[in-house]
C-alpha cells in the first residue's frame, strides 16, 4: 500500500517541476540542444512522465493538448482530476497511487491503455465512453463484486486485463479466472497469462446458461438502443422537413391540452362521437401534410445536393487546371534556372531573368483568369439555385396553407357541431333531464347561455391558435433555413474561398520572383 | 393430269436412254417412285408448269412418230468415269460388312434417290449432276446422307465448332478435285479420312458435319461453287486471322452528363468565322488525304488481286453450314472446312449452291445464285427454295403463321396418311469414328503444319513435340514474298520456366518474352535488346504485382536509368526514378569482381499516392534526393482547396555519411515554401528530426536501387540457364508422358498380374481328375464321397511308391554303373594314362555325390510320404464337398 501523508511531504505540480520533465525527457543530442535553444512548447509535448514525485494532486496540465502518454504512478494521487482537456490521451498511468473512486475520464475517448493498478477503487464505473479501450490494468485494489466484470463486457476491443489480487479473486482463484473468460470472450490476456482456446470453452461450459442470458439480456438492450437511436434520425428528418409529429395525434392533443373548456364541453353526451369523427378527419389532413412535407423534403434535398456536387465539380475541374499550369511553369522554371547557372554573360543572364519574370506575369494572368471564371461561373449557378430554392419554399408553404386551412374549416365545423350539442344539452339541463352522471364541472357551465356560448368560444379560439402557430412554426423555420443556407454559400463560397485563392496566388507568385531573385544573388557572388 | 404425265416421263427416258444417266442406268423402278413422284411434282409445279406441259403434249400427239425418230438416235451412255489419278486402293478386308455391302433399305434409298436424280436431270437439264451416292472405299454405291456419322469424340475442344473445324482443318491434308469442276465420284467414309489424314472437301466437310451434328449443331454439307482460293486452300490473300484479333479494339468514350447546375464553359472570345474556314480547310484537306489514301489502297488492292481464274464459277467446292437456332448459334453461317474459320452466309469466296444434306434429308437449291450466295435463303422447309428429298423427315417445316391453323385443321386426315407412308434413312453404314488421344494431341499429320497467309506465314506444332514446347510460331513479312521478316511471334506450352510467348521485332531488334504466373520473381513480360541481353542495358520488365511482396509492377531500364512502378503499397510509393552517373575508374587491384563498383547515383526520385491519414501539407508527393549536390527537395501534397503545392529543400550536413558522427543543424540548411501564408513555420527540432528521417529514407531507398540492380541479374542469369535447359512440365494427370507415373502404373499393373496368377493356382482343383472319372456328377453322395476319398488317398499313395521307386531305381543304376567303371578301372589301370586317370577320379567323385544325393532324397522322401499321406487326407475330411460325409 501506499505511503503515509506525514512521512513525505506532498508535491505540486508547478510550472518548474513541468519544465524540468519536458527537458529530461525531450529529445536527445542535437535536436535536445537545438530544442533547449528553441524553447519546447508545452503543446507540442506528446508524452510526459511524472513518476516518484509525491504529487497529490493533479494539476496545471491542461496547456498538454497533444499529450498522447502521460504517466503519473508512483505518488500520492487521490483523486483523478484535471485531465478534461487532455482528450488525445491513448494511454494513462494512474498506478501506485490512493484513488478511490474512477471518475474525470469520460473525455478521453481515445484512451486505449489505462492503468489503475494498486489503488483503493472498490468499484468499476465511469469509463462508459472509453470505446477504445485494449489494456485496463485494475489489480491489487479493492474490488468485491463479480458484477463489475460484467461492467467491462461493453468494451469490444479490451484484450488485456489485470484484475489479479482484489477481495473479488482471492476466495476461489481458479473459479474467478473461468468467470472471466467466460463473460469476457474477448479478452486474450488475463492476469499476465494467456487464455488459451481449452480454457475458454471449459468456461464458457461452466457458466454457459448466465452467460447464454446475458448474451440475450446485452441483445435485447442492443436492439432497444438501435431501436431507440433509429427513432430519433427518423424525428431528426422529420423535423428537417417541418412536418414533425404530423403523423401523430400530437396535434390534436395540443389543441386540447391548453383547452380546460373543451374538456369540460367534451362530457357533454353525445360530444364524443362527434369528437371522435373530428379527430379522425383533422388526423387525415395532418398525414396528407406529413406525406407531402416529406416528399418536398426530398425533392429539396437532391435539389441541394445537385448543387453541391456541381460545384464541387466546378471547383476540381478548375483546380485541375490551375495545378497544370504552375506544373508546366515548374518545368519551365526548372530548365531555366539550368540554363542562368551555366551561364557566364551577364547579359544574356538578364535576358533569361527577364525571361523568367515575364513568365511568372503570364503564370499570374493565367492563375487569376481561371480564378475569376469559377467565380462569374459559381455566381451563376448560386442564382439559379437560389431561385428554385426560392420556388421549392413557396410551393411547400402554399401547400402547408392550404391543408391547414382544410384544417380550420374542420375546426368550424367541429365548432357549429358543438355549439349545437351545448345549446340542446343547456335545453336539457333547463327541462333537467340531464343524466345523473354527468360531472359536477360541466353542470357548472351549463347554467345559462352565455356562459356556454363563451365556453365553446373560447375553446374555439384556443383551437384555432395552434392551428396558426404550427402555420406560423412553420413558415418562420423553412424561411430561417433558406436565408442561413444562402448566406452561407454567398458567404463560403464566393467570398471566402475567392479571397483565399487570391492570397494563395499572390503568395505563389511572390514566392517565385523571390526565388530568382534569391538565384541571382547566388549568380553575383559567383 | 399432268402429275401423270409427268411421273411417267422418267420412265419413259430410261427405256429409251435418252436421260444422261452416269452410274445407276439399269436400278430397278421401285414402288416407291410413285410416292416421291407424287411430291416431287406438286412441289415442282410452280417452276416447271411450262416445260411439263410441253412434253405431256408431244407424247400424246405424235408418241409414234417421236419414238421411231428417237430410237434412230443412238446415245452412248457415258462411260462410268475413270479416276484420273491412281485411285487409293483399299483392302475390303480391312472393312466390315456395312461397307461392302448394302441392306435392302439402303438399297430402297439407293433407288429412291436415283430416281429423284432421274426426275431432276430431266427438269433441270441445264444444272450439274448432283452428288447423291458417290463409291465408298469399297466400291460400293452409298447415299451420301448415311454417309454422314454424328459423332461425339471424347475431347472438350470438339464440342463448340470453332474447335471442331480448327481441328479438322489442323488435323486433315486436303486434296484438291480433279478435275475442279467435277464432282468426285468417290467419297470415303468419315472414318476412314481420319485414318488417312487427308480427304477432298467432301470428305472435309462430311467428317466436319458429323462432328457438328454430334454436338449439337443444325450443320449441313453443302455442295456448291467457289472461288479457286478457297477451293485451293490459298489464304496467302488473307490476314491471319491471329493478327486480325488484336485490330478489334473499340476505344469507348466516355460521355459527360450534363447537370442541372453544371457550369457554363467559360465563353469562347474567338472569331466565329475564322474558326469555320479553318474547319473547313481541314475538312478539304483531310478529303483529299482520304481520297488520296483510297486511292492508293485500291491500286495495292489491284496489285494484289489474283490473277483472273479461267474456272471461275466452274469450281465445285463442298464446305459446311450451321443453322441458327440450335446450340445458341445466333445467326446462320458458313464453315471452310479447309482453313477452319466461319465465315458469314453473304461471304464472296462462295460463288453458288447446288444442293445441302444432312444425316437426315438433302435438299436442292431452287434460287438463283447468278450473284453469289448472299441473297440466299436458308429455310429449308421452303419448298420454293429447297426441294427436299424425303419428306417430313425433318422438322424444317416451312414456317406458317399461326392464323392459318384453322385452315389445316381441315385437312388434317390427309396430312396423317402422307406422314404415315415416309420413307426414313438407314442408320449410317460408317464406322464409329475413333480418335486416340495421342493421335488427338498430334493435331496435324506428323504434327506439324504450315500455313501462308498475307505477309505471314503460321507454323504449327504438336505439343511436346519439340524440345522446347514450341507450339506454333507466327512469321510476319513486310512484302508479299515473304523475304523481308518482319516480327516473329512464338508461342510456347508446357514450358518449365512458364515461358508463354516471344515475340522478336527484327525491325526495332526488342525482344519481348511473355510469361505465365508462377516464377520465382513473378515476372510477366520481359522486353529487351536482341543484340544487348545483358544487364544494364535498355530493357522493361513487367510483373504479377499482386504475387510480389513490393507491389513492383514494371521496371524501366536504360543504360544509365532505371524506373520502376508500384501499385497498392503500404508506403504508398508508386513511382521511383533512379539516375546513374558513369563508372569511375577504379585503380586498383584487377582481381576484384565488377559488382563492387555499382554506377554511381546521381539522382533518386519517389513518388508517392496520397496518404489520406496525414494532412496534405505534411504528406509527401515527391521526393528527389540529388546525390551530386547534396541536397534533398521535397513537394508536398496539395492541400484540396489549395492549387500550389508546398514544396522543401534540405541541404545535407557535411559529415552525413560518417558513421555515428553527430550531425550538425543550422537553420540556413533548409528552405521552404508554404502554400498558405498564414501557416505557422516548422519549428527546428522538427525539421531537424525530418532531415534524420529522410536521410534514413535516402538509405534504404538506395539499398532498394541496388537490390533491384541485383535482381535484374539475377532475372537475367535464371533466363540464360532455363532457355539452355528448356524443360517442359508434364502433368501428373498425363499418364502418357508423366515417366514416374507411367512406372508406377506398369508397377500396378504388374502387381495385379502376379495376384491373379497366384489366384489361379490356387483355384487348381486336386479333386478334378477324379471327379472327371465320376463323369462330374452335380451332387456327391455318401458313397461317392468314400469313393472319391479312397480314389485320391490310393492315387497319391500310388504316386509316392512311384517316386520311391524311381528315386530307388536311379540309385541303383548310378550305384552299378559306378562299380562297372571300377573294375574297368582296375582292369586298365596300368595302360592308362594320366588324363584318363584324372578323368575317372573326376568321375568317380561325380558319381559318388550324385548317389548321396540319391540317397538323400530317398530318406527324405521315406521319411515325407506319410506325412503327405496324412496331410492330404486331412484335407479331404476338410473339403467343402466332401466334409458333410467324411
Amino acid at each position: 500500500m501506499s505511503r503515509l501523508y506525514d512521512t513525505v511531504e506532498p508535491s505540486v505540480i508547478d510550472e518548474e517541476m513541468l519544465q524540468k520533465a519536458v527537458e529530461e525527457q525531450g529529445p536527445k543530442d542535437e535536436a535536445g540542444k537545438i530544442a533547449k535553444r528553441e524553447g519546447i512548447n508545452f503543446s507540442d509535448v506528446l508524452s510526459l512522465r511524472l513518476d516518484f514525485k509525491n504529487i497529490l494532486k493533479i494539476d496545471n496540465l491542461w496547456e498538454f493538448t497533444a499529450l498522447t502518454k502521460l504517466q503519473l504512478d508512483n505518488n500520492i494521487i487521490e483523486k483523478i482530476e484535471g485531465l478534461d482537456l487532455l482528450v488525445n490521451l491513448v494511454w494513462l498511468d494512474l498506478s501506485f497511487n490512493n484513488i478511490e473512486v474512477i471518475e474525470g475520464l469520460n473525455n478521453l475517448i481515445n484512451l486505449k491503455d489505462l492503468t489503475l493498478y494498486n489503488n483503493r477503487i472498490s468499484k468499476i464505473e465511469n469509463i462508459e465512453a472509453l470505446k477504445q479501450l485494449h489494456v485496463f490494468s485494475i489489480g491489487n485494489n479493492e474490488i468485491k463484486e463479480y458484477k463489475d466484470i460484467l461492467y467491462l463486457r461493453q468494451f469490444p476491443m479490451l484484450k488485456t486485463l489485470n484484475i489479479a489480487n482484489n477481495p473479488v479473486s482471492r476466495e476461489d482463484k481458479d473459479g474467478f479466472k473461468q468467470y472471466v473468460a467466460a463473460f469476457l470472450p474477448n479478452v486474450e490476456f488475463l492476469d499476465y497469462r494467456l487464455l488459451d482456446q481449452q480454457t475458454k470453452t471449459a468456461a464458457y461450459e461452466k457458466f454457459q446458461t448466465q452467460v447464454e442470458e446475458q448474451i440475450d439480456k446485452d441483445n435485447k438492450a442492443k436492439v432497444a438502443a438501435e431501436e431507440q437511436e433509429r427513432k430519433v434520425t427518423e424525428t431528426q428528418r422529420h423535423k428537417e422537413a417541418y412536418v414533425e409529429y404530423l403523423n401523430t395525434v400530437k396535434l390534436f392533443e395540443d389543441m386540447y391540452a391548453d383547452d380546460p373548456e373543451g374538456n369540460k364541453l367534451n362530457q357533454i353526451p353525445g360530444v364524443d362521437e362527434m369528437l371522435v369523427v373530428f379527430k379522425e378527419k383533422l388526423m387525415a389532413v395532418c398525414q396528407q401534410l406529413f406525406e407531402f412535407g416529406l416528399q418536398e423534403y426530398d425533392k429539396r434535398k437532391a435539389e441541394v445536393d445537385m448543387f453541391w456536387e456541381c460545384v464541387n465539380e466546378a471547383k476540381q475541374e478548375n483546380k485541375e487546371m490551375g495545378m497544370d499550369a504552375i506544373n508546366e511553369f515548374m518545368k519551365d522554371k526548372k530548365r531555366i534556372f539550368v540554363e542562368m547557372v551555366q551561364m557566364t554573360d551577364t547579359k544574356m543572364v538578364d535576358n533569361k531573368l527577364q525571361e523568367y519574370n515575364d513568365q511568372v506575369t503570364a503564370l499570374w494572368d493565367k492563375l487569376m483568369g481561371l480564378e475569376l471564371q469559377l467565380v462569374d461561373q459559381l455566381e451563376e449557378i448560386i442564382k439559379d439555385f437560389e431561385r428554385n430554392m426560392q420556388d421549392l419554399v413557396s410551393v411547400f408553404l402554399e401547400s402547408v396553407q392550404a391543408y391547414l386551412t382544410q384544417a380550420r374549416d374542420l375546426e368550424n365545423i367541429h365548432n357549429e357541431k358543438m355549439i349545437e350539442s351545448a345549446t340542446s344539452a343547456l335545453e336539457k339541463a333547463a327541462k333537467n333531464e340531464l343524466d345523473e352522471d354527468v360531472p359536477e364541472e360541466l353542470k357548472m357551465l351549463l347554467v345559462d347561455k352565455d356562459t356556454v356560448m363563451n365556453a365553446v368560444t373560447s375553446s374555439h379560439d384556443v383551437h384555432l391558435l395552434k392551428i396558426d402557430n404550427k402555420e406560423d412554426d412553420i413558415v418562420t423555420r423553412i424561411n430561417n433555413w433558406l436565408k442561413n443556407m444562402i448566406e452561407t454559400i454567398h458567404v463560403e463560397q464566393e467570398i471566402q474561398r475567392n479571397r483565399m485563392r487570391v492570397t494563395e496566388i499572390t503568395h505563389l507568385i511572390d514566392h517565385l520572383r523571390d526565388e530568382a531573385d534569391l538565384l541571382d544573388l547566388v549568380q553575383g557572388v559567383v | 393430269m399432268e402429275n401423270e404425265a409427268q411421273a411417267e416421263v422418267p420412265g419413259e427416258g430410261e427405256s429409251s436412254k435418252t436421260v444422261p444417266d452416269s452410274t445407276n442406268a439399269d436400278a430397278p423402278s421401285s414402288p416407291s417412285d410413285g410416292l416421291r413422284e407424287d411430291t416431287f411434282a406438286k412441289d415442282g409445279e410452280d417452276d416447271n408448269e411450262d416445260k411439263s406441259q410441253g412434253e405431256g403434249e408431244d407424247f400424246t400427239e405424235d408418241a409414234e412418230a417421236l419414238k421411231q425418230e428417237l430410237e434412230t438416235i443412238v446415245v452412248v451412255p457415258p462411260e462410268p468415269e475413270v479416276p484420273k489419278q491412281p485411285a487409293e486402293v483399299f483392302d475390303p478386308a480391312e472393312f466390315p460388312s456395312s461397307y461392302k455391302d448394302n441392306l435392302p433399305k439402303e438399297l430402297m434409298v439407293l433407288q429412291y434417290a436415283d430416281n429423284f436424280r432421274r426426275q431432276y436431270v430431266h427438269l433441270y437439264r441445264d444444272r450439274k449432276p448432283l452428288l447423291l451416292n458417290p463409291v465408298n472405299e469399297c466400291g460400293i454405291e452409298k447415299f451420301v446422307c448415311t454417309t454422314i456419322r454424328p459423332s461425339q469424340l471424347p475431347f472438350k475442344e470438339l464440342y463448340n465448332w470453332e474447335g471442331a473445324a480448327e481441328f479438322v482443318a489442323d488435323y486433315l491434308n486436303f486434296e484438291t478435285l480433279e478435275p475442279a469442276f467435277e464432282l468426285p465420284t468417290r467419297l470415303l467414309s468419315p472414318a476412314t479420312v481420319l485414318k488417312r489424314q487427308k480427304g477432298n472437301c467432301f470428305e472435309f466437310s462430311t467428317l466436319l458435319c458429323s462432328l457438328l451434328i454430334g454436338a449439337g449443331y443444325d450443320a449441313y454439307v453443302v455442295n456448291g461453287y467457289a472461288t479457286r482460293e478457297t477451293c485451293l486452300a490459298d489464304e496467302s490473300r488473307e490476314i491471319c486471322p491471329l493478327l486480325k484479333k488484336k485490330e478489334e479494339q473499340k476505344e469507348e468514350k466516355k460521355q459527360k452528363v450534363t447537370k442541372k447546375y453544371t457550369v457554363k464553359p467559360p465563353k469562347d472570345l474567338r472569331s466565329k468565322f475564322e474558326q469555320k474556314m479553318e474547319a473547313r480547310r481541314l475538312a478539304e484537306q483531310k478529303a483529299e488525304e482520304d481520297k488520296r489514301r483510297a486511292e492508293e489502297e485500291q491500286k495495292l488492292a489491284e496489285l494484289e488481286k489474283p490473277p483472273p481464274d479461267p474456272l471461275h464459277g466452274l469450281r465445285i467446292h463442298a464446305w459446311v453450314l450451321v443453322l441458327s437456332g440450335k446450340r445458341e448459334v445466333p445467326e446462320s453461317f458458313f464453315i471452310e472446312p479447309f482453313t477452319g474459320l466461319s465465315h458469314s452466309t453473304g461471304s464472296e469466296s462462295y460463288l453458288g449452291i447446288e444442293s445441302v444434306w444432312n444425316h437426315n434429308n438433302y435438299w436442292v437449291c431452287m434460287q438463283d445464285c447468278s450473284d453469289g450466295v448472299a441473297k440466299l435463303n436458308y429455310d429449308l422447309g421452303d419448298c420454293t427454295m429447297w426441294e427436299f428429298m424425303f419428306p417430313g423427315v425433318d422438322k424444317n417445316q416451312l414456317l406458317i403463321p399461326e392464323v392459318e391453323d384453322d385452315l389445316d385443321n381441315l385437312d388434317d386426315d390427309e396430312d396423317k396418311e402422307e406422314e404415315e407412308i415416309h420413307l426414313d434413312l438407314p442408320p449410317s453404314w460408317v464406322d464409329p469414328l475413333k480418335l486416340s488421344q495421342k493421335d488427338f494431341e498430334m493435331r496435324c499429320p506428323q504434327g506439324k503444319k504450315t500455313k501462308l497467309y498475307k505477309r505471314a506465314k503460321l507454323e504449327k506444332f504438336a505439343h511436346y513435340l519439340l524440345d522446347d514446347g514450341l507450339i506454333s510460331r507466327l512469321s510476319v513479312f513486310d512484302d508479299k514474298e515473304l523475304t523481308d521478316l518482319q516480327v516473329v511471334k512464338e508461342y510456347y506450352e508446357h514450358r518449365s520456366d512458364k515461358l508463354n510467348m516471344r515475340v522478336h521485332n527484327h525491325r526495332t531488334g526488342w525482344v519481348t518474352e511473355h510469361f505465365h504466373p508462377g516464377r520465382s520473381k513473378n515476372v510477366k513480360e520481359h522486353c529487351y535488346r536482341a543484340s544487348a541481353p545483358a544487364p544494364e542495358n535498355d530493357r522493361t520488365m513487367h510483373f504479377y504485382d499482386e504475387a510480389r511482396v513490393d507491389g513492383l509492377l514494371k521496371r524501366i531500364e536504360t543504360p544509365l536509368s532505371m524506373t520502376e512502378h508500384y501499385k497498392n503499397r503500404d508506403d504508398f510509393l508508386f513511382y521511383k526514378h533512379v539516375d546513374f552517373g558513369k563508372r569511375t575508374k577504379k585503380f586498383g587491384p584487377q582481381d576484384e569482381v565488377v559488382t563492387s563498383n555499382p554506377r554511381p547515383i546521381v539522382k533518386m526520385i519517389q513518388r508517392f499516392e496520397r496518404n489520406s491519414k496525414k494532412p496534405a501539407n505534411c504528406d509527401i508527393s515527391e521526393l528527389i534526393f540529388l546525390m551530386n549536390e547534396d541536397k534533398i527537395q521535397l513537394t508536398y501534397h496539395t492541400v484540396d482547396a489549395h492549387i500550389a503545392s508546398s514544396t522543401r529543400e534540405f541541404i545535407k550536413p557535411q559529415n552525413w555519411d560518417e558513421k555515428g558522427a553527430m550531425l550538425a543543424w543550422s537553420p540556413d540548411m533548409h528552405q521552404t515554401f508554404q502554400v498558405d501564408p498564414n501557416a505557422d513555420p516548422s519549428k527546428q527540432v522538427e525539421l531537424y528530426e525530418n532531415l534524420l528521417q529522410l536521410l534514413k529514407m535516402e538509405e534504404s531507398c538506395r539499398e532498394g536501387v541496388r537490390e533491384s540492380e541485383e535482381e535484374v541479374k539475377e532475372i537475367i542469369n535464371d533466363r540464360q540457364k532455363e532457355e539452355q535447359a528448356s524443360e517442359l512440365d508434364i502433368s501428373v494427370y498425363d499418364t502418357e508422358r508423366n515417366e514416374k507415373a507411367k512406372k508406377h502404373r506398369r508397377e500396378l499393373e504388374r502387381q495385379q498380374m502376379e495376384e491373379k496368377m497366384r489366384k489361379q493356382e490356387m483355384e487348381i482343383d486336386y479333386l478334378a481328375p477324379f471327379l472327371a472319372q465320376m463323369e462330374d456328377p452335380e451332387k456327391i453322395g455318401r458313397s461317392d464321397a468314400c469313393k472319391l476319398k479312397e480314389d485320391c488317398l490310393a492315387d497319391l499313395k500310388q504316386r509316392l511308391i512311384d517316386k520311391a521307386n524311381l528315386i530307388q531305381f536311379r540309385f541303383e543304376k548310378e550305384t552299378q554303373e559306378l562299380q562297372k567303371k571300377q573294375a574297368w578301372y582296375q582292369q586298365n589301370q596300368v595302360s592308362m594314362s594320366k588324363d584318363d586317370e584324372e578323368e575317372y577320379l573326376n568321375y568317380c567323385s561325380e558319381a559318388m555325390f550324385r548317389i548321396h544325393i540319391l540317397e538323400l532324397r530317398l530318406n527324405r522322401h521315406k521319411e515325407m510320404a506319410p506325412h503327405k499321406y496324412m496331410a492330404l487326407e486331412q484335407r479331404l475330411r476338410t473339403d467343402p464337398r466332401l466334409a458333410e460325409y467324411l
